[in-house]
């Protein structure tokens, strides 16, 4: 199984949201990491078949995914970015629902539905109305029926906004058990969720994927490139709008800062073992002056 | 569960929906209620009524319309002309009543013999009118013309039908009413609107249309749950609206007296061409309902399809109901012009006494079709389209 985008591009009036994106993806977990606004959704609704490329094409196994129709939307599991649950279904309703739609047979959608349910922890909350589920409970249920049907591709878009630690670290559990032998595209700006479990990440900015690597060849890149140093708070203020920090942390009257640098920082700057947030934030060069793009 | 049931549920099988549908059942039932209460004073009066009528009904007796010619004369002095208007001032004086509508149905006899007035801007009526309008075409040869086609084809169906006969029809002529006046559009096709309006917006706006348009019967088999939902849910409010006021427009005077009788014997449908007893046209009249509702909510469907915002949907649909009213108010060079508008436009088409009322006909290529069978087929093709172009959007729709 592989799926192919050719040169595709995204146009909102005169706003070019996808610049020409051209990548092969076949099985395993693909991370999408970038800024809000990089135009991570844009790519995944084009992928999931519910936006159209203003120019290019996605093919499934060679085939362009308009022409496969039907067959290919029954392939795919897909949990988009923002989706309100109608209100007076319950869970079990809308999994029902989710499985009408996605033209499962009664019998194996009973299956599924209990299946899907324990393995995100709905169970127990089925029978409530989903106007009652919290946040968190919500993106439950919709990673319930994006696995609902078994896809072979599962596409999802910002899938642990409003999960607690225990629900994220349970929801990367499941994803990689279930990536074995099948596509799963992971769309975040939280690194932490695709940092153990993908197999590639891109990383994307401005409408286009920059750089596709594993997470341990992004932090191998970053080598010598992550320093800590030590200054008071009153240095702090003035140096952190020249360089890229990535964390700060008080520590004996003074603070203890993580800045992610090619040349050493300061005299008494010393080397820190990389992570992939430093990666991400080393290529997005977020430098003060970008925050607001 | 199928998709139609959860589609159904979506629209009309939830809290709020039932509790809508409730409402407007008790509203519906108050509309057949009041407006039987407002027609005669009380069930004794309509007893009586009922027992005097039953001594004047049948053929065309002078002598008894020369006797409710005298006591119009006198209620007239009094209240005026207007029938209603007389109707509610006497409304507990049964005898006055009973001759004020032999005096009306005397008017009608004598509009069936001679016709209306040449001077009239009505469609012209009556068997003396016609045959000369039909001597004055043949003797300018246009025995070919569509007007000749016309005339002579309403002449045949009243000599068919023959001189009416009086009935008392006091309850079926509240009911078509009910059924056939502009306040039903009011009352049955605005709740309709925002019944049906959510169809398609709903998925937009609470982005649920990412799951269907992803899914692989999001793009066609959801369609056809949508529509079937649709009309489902239009014929359950329509029915409602039946039910209600034909229950309790029937239900405080516990008749059905003139069930048989035929329709020319109500006011209305006096110059109706057609030749059916009061319950046949009550059953035509609910399946015209039936519809037109169901044509009407899809093509809410098809505009709900095409916006994101419920209200926007709601507010489309009810100006493409009642556009045709706006028309008509703007004069006769504007009806003259947009006709077929006005004439197949919703709010003109979804009336029953517009449709079975009279006679008129349309020049399809030199063929005469008579109105109702031209409304069928207009808005069996709206229909159609409607549906069609649904299809047509959902296949190539991407969320916004």
């Amino acid at each position: 199984m592989e799926l192919q985008l050719e040169a595709v591009t995204k146009n909102y009036k005169s706003k070019q949201v996808l610049k020409g994106i051209s990548l092969t993806m076949r099985a395993g977990v693909y991370g999408l990491l970038g800024p809000n606004g990089a135009g991570k959704t844009t790519l995944i609704r084009i992928l999931a078949d519910v936006l159209h490329p203003t120019d290019g094409r996605v093919l499934y196994d060679g085939r362009d995914i308009r022409a496969v129709g039907d067959e290919y939307r029954a392939k795919i599991g897909y949990l988009p970015q923002d989706v309100s649950f109608y209100g007076d279904f319950t869970g079990r309703d809308h999994l029902e629902y989710s499985a009408a739609l996605k033209g499962m047979e009664k019998a194996r959608a009973k299956k599924r539905i209990e299946e899907s349910a324990c393995s995100v922890g709905l169970w127990d909350d089925l029978k409530r109305k989903c106007a009652a589920y919290s946040g968190g409970m919500q993106r439950r249920l919709g990673i319930a029926q994006a696995l609902l049907d078994d896809p072979e591709i599962l596409i999802l878009d910002e899938p642990t906004s409003g999960l607690d630690p225990y629900e994220r670290i349970k929801f990367r559990n499941i994803i990689s058990a279930y990536a074995k032998d099948r596509l799963v595209l992971l769309s975040t700006h939280i690194v932490s969720d695709v940092e153990h479990i993908a197999a590639q990440i891109m990383m994307m900015e401005y409408g286009d994927i920059q750089h596709i690597h594993t997470s341990g060849e992004y932090i191998r890149q970053m080598k010598g490139r992550v320093w800590l140093a030590e200054m008071p708070a009153e240095q702090l203020m003035a140096y952190q709008n020249q360089a890229v920090i990535s964390n700060v942390r008080a520590k004996d009257g003074c603070m203890e800062v993580r800045i992610i640098s090619d040349t050493k920082p300061a005299p008494d700057a010393v080397q820190a073992v990389p992570t992939l947030e430093d990666a991400y934030l080393y290529l997005f060069n977020y430098l003060p002056g970008k925050a607001g793009r | 569960m199928s998709l139609f049931r959860f589609e159904l549920r979506k629209l009309l099988l939830n809290r709020k929906a039932l509790l809508l549908l409730l409402c407007l059942f008790v509203l519906y039932s108050v509309v057949g209620l009041t407006s039987t209460m407002f027609l005669i004073g009380s069930n004794d009066s309509y007893r009586a009524y009922e027992e005097l009528a039953a001594n004047w009904e049948g053929p065309f007796d002078s002598e008894k319309a020369a006797e409710s010619e005298m006591i119009y004369q006198e209620v007239s002095a009094r209240y005026g002309t207007d029938a209603r208007m007389i109707s509610r001032s006497v409304k507990d004086q049964p005898e006055i009543i009973l001759a004020v509508n032999y005096h009306a149905y005397a008017e009608r006899v004598e509009e069936y013999w001679n016709g209306t007035p040449p001077e009239s801007a009505e469609e012209p009526y009556g068997i003396a009118l016609l045959q000369g309008k039909l001597a004055e075409l043949e003797s300018q040869g246009r025995q070919d013309s569509f007007d000749y086609q016309e005339l002579s084809a309403a002449l045949e169906r009243l000599e068919e039908l023959g001189e009416p006969e009086f009935a008392n029809a006091l309850l079926w002529e509240n009911l078509f009413n009910n059924w056939g006046e502009h306040m039903m559009q009011f009352l049955l096709f605005v709740p309709l609107t925002f019944v049906i309006a959510p169809v398609f917006a709903l998925e937009c706006s609470s982005g649920m249309d990412n799951l269907i348009l992803s899914s692989r019967n999001g793009r066609r088999k959801i369609v056809t749950a949508k529509l079937l939902s649709v009309l489902a849910a239009s014929t359950v409010v329509v029915a409602l609206y039946l039910a209600g006021t034909f229950l309790f427009g029937f239900l405080p005077h516990g008749s059905f007296h003139g069930w048989n009788a035929s329709i020319q014997s109500i006011p209305t449908y006096a110059r109706s061409m057609f030749p059916w007893k009061i319950w046949q046209l009550a059953a035509v009249g609910a399946a015209w309902l039936i519809f037109t509702g169901a044509v009407y909510s899809l093509m809410i469907c098809l505009i709900s399809s095409r916006m994101k915002s419920q209200m926007g949907t709601a507010g489309v649909s009810l100006a493409i109901l009642f556009v045709n009213v706006g028309l008509a108010a703007m004069g006769d060079t504007v009806t003259q012009r947009l006709g077929a508008l006005v004439d197949f436009g919703l709010a003109n088409v979804t009336l029953m006494k517009e449709v079975f009322g009279g006679y008129k006909g349309f020049n399809v290529f030199g063929m005469y079709v008579s109105y109702p069978v031209m409304a069928v087929f207009v808005l069996a093709a709206i229909a159609t389209v409607a549906a069609f172009v649904a299809y047509l959007g959902q296949k190539s729709r991407a969320v916004a």
